[in-house]
């Protein structure tokens, strides 16, 4: 049992590496283009919002004490939806330093509506079921606008809104890689840090509150740390479901719930399954590619139910 | 360190769950709050904890206002072992421990320590890497106890501590109470079974106060007559009083 942590850590870094080889042979001129500026680049997104949506995943959980909280659960993603389709459908262009304004648009909606949700939840006052619902409600109302911004758009915008919504790792060079890294690094490093009060939790936040936590305070900074993260992986690659919510709970099968295990693995397991599931969209429908979000979904949803289906015979 | 509540008010959508209620818990004493269901005895609990703030009065920890201190500093003071506590079942019993010496600044390692040490304390160090879910709930309750001796405070709130346990395991869990008393920590005990309090040990200091409808009915020694008469009205029962051996016994019976 002491050794698995460490066994599942280095299977999950393997696998990663071992994906930059799946596709087509890198022979001939082009090989190295392809493995460098292509794959290698990809991967490395990849992982980078992998991690990110596996470690806040599994912080969300905890601070919600729910198994079926995720990243969004506050309404990031639907924040970022409603930014990028704002874009889309004014057909703006531009942006600030080399960026796209449809990625800026969509960080600074994910940061609203985030800013909003955990806003509420410093106040002290909300119990985390409250703070759940107005995430919820913040969800429905971004999802609403973004409607109505679909309403009013034209046919080439609505493509482009709905494969960007899919998800996509795709890229040409390293500069989603410099993107995301600082924010990714930042929401690593401050989980970690926040790790010891979160597990307080896990027995009732009136318990953690008398052993000397802030609750108020901890839920404020866990939801500011993670969605910085989740932020920016969404205005970068678009929504891509499911690996926040179920990284954490399979970690979490395989090693218990103790966050001192479960958010570092659910950091490397989120990416080692992101770039998995990006390995195998490449490769799926010959000459095709199939947006990512499409294989997490699809690789993603049966866990779930088998998790469920588990859980119930316990 | 005294605790102290001063005149505290509680209400709830126009209800008042707690009407003027002062007490003092002395340093080195044991208090136990009696009292029927929805008296007040929890809230009163909660208000001293810091999680529950009056609507007026003030509740002191020595010279300090609680509201005044911070969450850290409070969990210096005054542990809480609650009557339900929600479950972390795949959590394991010494993580559960550990966790509860947040308010130490230390590393993890010698958090973890100090848990297997209040574990073993407690007569359950063979349980330590065990998942909650797969414990007793006679277990549990010592896993919980081990978390109240980890976090190392002066003062202990402990609400129903023998609630679900079977005859075996309620003394077990009151003898538990009362070394930790008698070795210098104060004690707030709610419970319904005053006859359980023969059991910590010291039953002539131990203190009774009665709760009812958000009131203080009553304050005396476990030992004075005054008890059976006195619990007799706070539950509207007939207390009649036994005695069996060096034991002595109050059995409420239906009133005539």
């Amino acid at each position: 049992m002491r050794a698995r942590p460490y066994l599942l850590a280095g299977a999950a870094l393997l696998v990663a590496t071992l994906s930059l080889w799946v596709g087509p042979s890198l022979s001939g001129a082009a090989g190295d283009f392809v493995l460098l500026q292509l794959r290698l680049p990809r991967l490395l997104v990849g992982a980078l919002v992998g991690a990110t949506l596996g470690i806040s995943g599994a912080a969300f959980q905890a601070v919600f004490n729910n198994a079926l909280a995720t990243p969004s659960t506050v309404g990031t993603t639907a924040g970022a939806t409603l930014g990028a389709l704002l874009v889309l459908a004014f057909d703006a262009s531009g942006g600030p330093f080399g960026v796209s304004l449809l990625t800026v648009a969509a960080f600074a909606g994910a940061l609203f509506t985030t800013l909003l949700v955990s806003g509420l939840s410093a106040s002290g006052r909300l119990s985390k079921n409250d703070v759940l619902l107005a995430g919820i409600a913040v969800t429905l109302a971004a999802s609403a606008l973004a409607s109505g911004v679909q309403f009013a758009s034209d046919a080439r915008a609505l493509v482009a809104a709905a494969q960007w919504s899919l998800g996509q790792l795709p890229q040409v060079g390293y500069r989603g890689v410099f993107l995301i890294a600082p924010f990714a690094t930042t929401t690593l490093l401050g989980l970690l840090a926040l790790g010891r009060p979160l597990q307080n939790l896990a027995m009732g936040e009136d318990l953690a509150q008398t052993q000397g936590v802030d609750v108020a305070r901890l839920r404020f900074w866990v939801l500011l740390v993670a969605s910085l993260g989740v932020a920016a992986c969404v205005a970068w690659c678009g929504p891509i479901a499911f690996v926040g919510l179920i990284v954490p709970n399979l970690i979490r099968m395989l090693v218990g719930s103790s966050l001192r295990s479960l958010l570092p693995l659910s950091f490397l397991g989120g990416a080692a399954f992101l770039v998995v599931c990006d390995a195998v969209a490449r490769v799926v429908l010959p000459g095709r590619e199939l947006p990512v979000g499409v294989i997490t979904a699809a690789l993603g949803a049966p866990a779930l139910v088998f998790l469920v289906s588990r859980a119930h015979r316990e | 360190m005294l605790l102290r509540l001063e005149n505290i008010v509680v209400t709830r959508r126009g209800r008042a769950l707690l009407d003027g209620v002062s007490l003092a818990l002395e340093p080195g004493q044991l208090l136990a709050l009696l009292g029927p269901n929805g008296a007040g005895k929890t809230t009163l609990l909660r208000v001293a904890l810091g999680l529950l703030s009056p609507e007026s009065g003030q509740a002191w920890l020595g010279e300090r206002p609680l509201s005044g201190m911070s969450t850290r500093e409070r969990a210096a003071c005054v542990a809480w072992l609650p009557q339900h506590s929600a479950s972390a079942e795949a959590l394991r019993a010494v993580d559960v421990v550990a966790s509860a010496r947040y308010r130490f600044d230390e590393p993890f390692a010698r958090a973890e320590s100090a848990a297997r040490a209040a574990l073993s304390r407690v007569g359950v160090a063979a349980v330590a890497e065990r998942a909650l879910a797969t414990l007793s709930g006679g277990e549990r309750q010592r896993v919980a106890l081990a978390g109240l001796l980890a976090q190392d405070a002066p003062i202990l709130l402990v609400d129903e501590p023998a609630n679900h346990l079977d005859p075996a395991q309620q003394i077990d869990v009151y003898r538990l109470l009362g070394e930790l008393w008698q070795q210098g920590r104060s004690v707030v005990c709610v419970t319904h079974d005053v006859n359980l309090l023969r059991h910590l040990g010291a039953p002539n200091d131990v203190r009774v106060a009665g709760v009812a409808n958000g009131k203080l009915a009553f304050e005396c020694a476990f030992s004075d007559p005054r008890l059976a008469p006195e619990l007799g009205a706070l539950f509207g029962v007939q207390m009649r009083e036994l005695t069996l051996g060096d034991a002595r016994v109050l059995l409420p019976e239906p009133r005539a």
